[in-house]
């Protein structure tokens, strides 16, 4: 850009912010440059904003009716949204926590219920065995009812 | 704003308590400490919101804006200005309204019949006008946008957008000027 330009640019940014200066200040209502020039459509846009949106001063009464209709509308939200005891303990989106806890524990479970059956020796104690062999089918049931469970309060909505 | 340095946080919140002040006491459960800043803040929130949104939704979207800043206010860590802060947080909810209206392929700016119904004092021509420009304010690249609503909905100086954009007053001017002249480009 040559020095010429970029003083010309200058005084256009200066003499424009002048005259926004002027017009907010309710000084100035029509361009004040030759018609023809640069900085003519610049002010002619600038006096358009200008009206187009008049300061809109909001009056103290003004201020707290709508501060009456905020409090309103977010008491309105709130019922409107809070969930259950239940929904928000298994809400696993919001708590990962939880999900990974009630998991832990479902393995925990299993691996309890299940270990007998990986310790026996073999034969010598046959109602132990036979106690075991029963109560993994329903260790297993349980714990897929806890996954269901889990997922039917985690689902979204 | 002045910090009062004679109040603290277990005094009740008064006008005259700084930002910082009045949040720190809404974070200790002063909740009324947020309705003066609410009262504070209100003015510039709403011009900012009527320059780029429909007449008739403006209170509506001023409404979620202070509604996510009552939310978000726990967790303010005070790593910027409060006003900065809620000027950041008013362009996303305005950015999020336009987007809500996309989703449901409703027109970007209302239509005019539905602002000629708004009994707004205006006339019918100036609220064209408005909607025209607040039409061609949206499609403005953001920095654009910025500096004419600094300058015209927050009434702020060149030299106090300069001090907020980090600029230098020169700086603040010419991008003032090409912001103007894109504007000019789109109504035309």
């Amino acid at each position: 850009m040559s020095p010429t330009k970029q003083h010309n640019d200058l005084d256009l940014d200066n003499q424009l912010a002048e005259f926004t200066d002027q017009v907010m200040e309710g000084k100035m209502n029509q361009t004040a440059s030759p018609q023809d020039g640069e900085l003519s459509g610049l002010e002619e846009t600038i006096l358009r904003l200008n009206r187009s949106f008049p300061p809109a001063a909001l009056d103290d009464a003004s201020s707290k009716q709508m501060l009456v209709r905020l409090k309103a509308r977010m008491r309105r939200e709130e019922q409107v949204v809070k969930p259950s005891f239940w929904r928000r303990l298994f809400d696993i989106q919001a708590n990962p926590q939880i999900g990974m806890m009630i998991a832990v524990v479902a393995v925990l479970v299993l691996a309890v219920v299940a270990a007998p059956m990986f310790t026996s020796t073999g034969g010598t104690s046959v109602s132990g065995t036979a106690s075991s062999s029963a109560s993994l089918p329903i260790a297993a049931g349980l714990v897929v009812i806890l996954l269901m469970v889990l997922l039917w309060f985690g689902r979204k909505k | 704003m002045t910090t009062n340095y004679m109040q603290t946080t277990s005094s009740p919140p008064t006008q005259d308590a700084s930002d910082e002040l009045l949040i720190q006491q809404f974070k200790d459960g002063r909740k009324e400490a947020f309705d003066l800043l609410y009262h504070r803040h209100l003015q510039k929130v709403f011009n900012r919101v009527r320059y780029v949104v429909p007449e008739n939704d403006v209170e509506d979207v001023t409404q979620e804006i202070f509604i996510a800043a009552l939310k978000s206010l726990p967790s303010f860590r005070g790593d910027s200005q409060f006003g900065t802060w809620l000027r950041t947080l008013t362009n996303h909810k305005v950015a999020e309204f336009y987007r809500r209206r996309t989703r449901k392929q409703e027109p970007q700016i209302a239509p005019l019949s539905d602002a000629m119904a708004q009994l707004t004092g205006g006339s019918s021509q100036s609220l064209e006008e408005r909607i025209y420009i607040q039409r061609a304010l949206q499609s403005l690249p953001e920095n654009y946008r910025e500096v004419i609503l600094l300058r015209f909905a927050e009434d702020l100086q060149f030299n106090e957008i300069a001090e907020l954009t980090n600029q230098n007053l020169e700086a603040t001017k010419s991008l003032f000027r090409r912001a103007i002249a894109a504007l000019r480009t789109h109504l035309e």
